[in-house]
């Protein structure tokens, strides 16, 4: 896989929600870049714009939000590239679960639950045209649902709440290959699993991208999970992509003041509880925002030209980007 | 689980069954404990006009009413629930020589009529309007419906009925006269036409209904509008809802078979419920319009005291409620299947 090879492409992209204050600027100036294959953990705080940045992918935004600016391009396996950013709601329809599958938070209640599961099987099928059978289609669902070592005949013959949650989470894992897409989104995938399930969750996620040559984006608090599964994790900091790393690098040194912050508010196993660091100050008010970087309040390096210019995402040596004055300064 | 299910029904039949013999023996002895008994009166009438001696005139009562006036209200107790099984209320007070099932069944089909047909058509376009408030949240028309179910499930259904007849009835429009006759706004149909399959006892009877129908559709419309709503709007901002459209399914398939379907849950059991009220829900309406439905009949039984009919009204509706409750209760099952199931979660 060559770097310059890419599936989706997000520049400078920015989303504002319309408040009662005025424009909130969720998404403000982010660029991201997904590679075939690869997988991309995106972190950071609540409400810094990973949710809403990845719900722009499949243009699911709430009915206040609007792309205001920058652009979001996808390269389907077949056929010419998709600018999503000004696609109709038609053309995205299409696009969606047979191209990309967003999976939103919450997946426990991600199916009709007045309907048995292979119904909901089959609803995607016919909304995408498959040209399958309802037979063949079961037949795929069935073998699909024991990749994720389900009981396939037993599962499409329940009722969603006869299932338990990482039975659903695994079924709704099943579901997403039904049309092969490209591209999977899991905006928090296992919060509401316990650790064990989780952990097994992930795995499987992490070997069937391997065999079904998928991508994946997955936004996570937890970042036991991205050392895990990502292969690069970004950063996110009130709506911008603060840094752009390759996952190994990332823990081993991060460049951007914030990363570095997150990573020393993880938890040790071996400290008091007293000593649980976080990161001094609160997140900063989207509405009306500051001039300069917009960590400079909470940064312990920052100094006069943080307060003057917005630092601009750019290269940090090998793979990585990082959007920084002074990221040459920062260590662990 | 065939013995499952019969032993569910079997437990299902005795509630009805007890429900409706708690609720006659209530009415019974309530009846009897109001102020004025007409047998006593018809004697008083009968030693007064006719200069009987009190004896006289009561065994005279007791033939004509087939009524023993001596028994205990206990015996009469038992009578009355011996006889109520075997379906015979007797004969009426005020029409002796009536038989009380005779005047139900003479009256009852009218009340159905119009009190149905209002609830039937109400609800249709109360939740198609409902889903539509709730879908296009942000269209101009949104809160025109929203804000006239409010106002209509606030106004109380007499206000509206006479509203209606001074619509329909009285206001003569540019010379014109009123739309509908004035003497077709009483009675259930004209004085000129035989019952029965012709066109212009069919023609008489809707000229008739027409008004009452309206009544209870728009009394009743505003809140299957509010309802279908508020419950439509639960299920838009669902994650099932969400998740479906992250399927790439149709608009129209997720509007039907995901938000529709679920929406309905609540909506369906509340008209299952409300199928009970039919029959006692309108007396107001039906004194209004002078339409001798059940209600009508009612009203008339209570002021004059004609307890044999009063009690077998009751006895009608209380089984029509009780009915319809057990009809809720079954219809919830066959549509919500995490109720039918009784949870049974499987291990992960």
């Amino acid at each position: 896989m060559s770097p310059d090879d890419w599936i989706l492409d997000i520049q400078n992209l920015f989303i504002d929600y319309r408040t009662k204050r005025g424009n909130l600027h969720a998404v403000h100036d982010a660029s991201l870049r997904i590679r075939p294959g690869e997988s991309v953990a995106v972190i950071g705080e609540s409400g810094c714009g990973k949710t809403t940045l990845a719900a722009s992918i499949v243009k699911m935004l709430p009915l206040n939000a609007d792309i205001r600016s920058g652009s979001i391009t996808y390269k389907p396996r077949k056929g010419k590239s998709v600018s999503i950013h000004s696609s109709s709601e038609q053309t995205m329809r299409t696009l969606r679960w047979s191209e990309i599958v967003m999976m939103f938070q919450a997946s426990q209640s991600s199916f009709n639950p007045v309907t048995k599961i292979y119904t909901q099987f089959l609803d995607t099928a016919r909304a995408h045209r498959m040209k399958l059978t309802s037979q063949q289609v079961l037949k795929r669902s069935r073998e699909l649902l024991e990749l994720v070592y389900l009981n396939g005949d037993a599962v499409l013959n329940s009722y969603p709440h006869e299932l338990s949650g990482g039975m659903k989470q695994r079924t709704l894992i099943a579901l997403s290959l039904l049309l092969d897409p490209q591209l999977i989104i899991l905006d928090e995938p296992t919060t509401a699993l316990d650790l064990i399930t989780q952990k097994r969750i992930l795995l499987l996620l992490n070997s069937l991208r391997k065999s079904h040559n998928f991508s994946m984006i997955f936004i996570t608090h937890d970042l036991g999970i991205v050392t895990q599964l990502a292969d690069r994790v970004v950063t996110m900091y009130a709506g911008a992509v603060v840094e752009d790393s390759p996952s190994s690098e990332f823990f081993a040194d991060p460049k951007h003041p914030y990363s570095v912050g997150l990573l020393r508010a993880i938890p040790k196993l071996n400290a008091a509880f007293e000593h649980l660091y976080s990161i001094p100050g609160s997140t900063p008010d989207l509405v009306r925002r500051i001039d300069g970087c917009l960590f400079s309040p909470r940064c312990e390096h920052s100094h006069d030209r943080c307060l003057r210019e917005v630092p601009q995402l750019r290269s940090v040596g090998g793979h990585r980007l990082a959007a920084c004055h002074l990221y040459e300064e920062v260590t662990v | 689980m065939q013995k499952d299910m019969l032993v569910f029904a079997a437990k299902k039949l005795m509630k009805v069954v007890f429900t409706v013999w708690v609720v006659t023996t209530l009415i019974f002895f309530l009846i009897r404990l109001m102020p004025s008994n007409p047998i006593e009166r018809y004697i008083q009438n009968l030693v007064v006009q006719y200069g009987m001696t009190y004896e006289e005139a009561s065994s005279r009562a007791s033939s004509l009413f087939a009524l023993d006036l001596e028994a205990s209200l206990f015996v009469q107790y038992i009578d009355y629930l011996s006889s109520a099984v075997r379906l015979d209320f007797g004969t009426s007070f005020l029409s002796p020589g009536v038989q009380v099932t005779q005047i139900i069944a003479a009256r009852l089909p009218w009340t159905l009529f119009t009190v149905g047909m209002g609830l039937v058509l109400s609800f249709i376009i109360g939740i198609v309007l409902g889903a539509l408030a709730a879908y296009r949240r942000e269209s101009w028309y949104e809160p025109l419906i929203s804000g006239t179910s409010s106002f209509l499930s606030a106004v109380p259904d007499f206000l509206i009925a006479i509203f209606l007849i001074l619509l329909f009835g009285v206001f003569t429009w540019g010379g014109r006269g009123s739309i509908i006759p004035i003497f077709q706004l009483r009675g259930t149909y004209g004085p000129g036409v035989t019952p029965g399959w012709n066109a212009p006892f069919i023609r008489s009877v809707i000229g008739h209904g027409f008004v009452p129908i309206l009544t209870y559709f728009f009394s009743q419309i505003g809140i299957w509008v509010l309802l279908m709503k508020g419950s439509t709007s639960g299920c838009l901002n669902s994650d099932y809802a969400q998740i479906a459209r992250a399927r790439g399914l149709r608009p129209a398939k997720i509007l039907k078979s995901y938000i529709g379907r679920n929406a309905m849950l609540p909506i369906a059991t509340e008209f299952a419920m409300r199928l009970g009220f039919i029959i006692g829900g309108s007396l107001i309406i039906e004194q209004l319009f002078v339409y001798q439905g059940l209600g009508l009949e009612l009203l008339n039984a209570t002021s004059n005291r004609d307890y044999p009919l009063m009690q077998a009204i009751f006895l009608v509706m209380t089984i029509a409620i009780v009915l319809s409750n057990l009809f809720a209760e079954l219809l919830y099952g066959v549509l919500d299947p995490r109720i039918r199931h009784g949870g049974g979660k499987q291990d992960g």
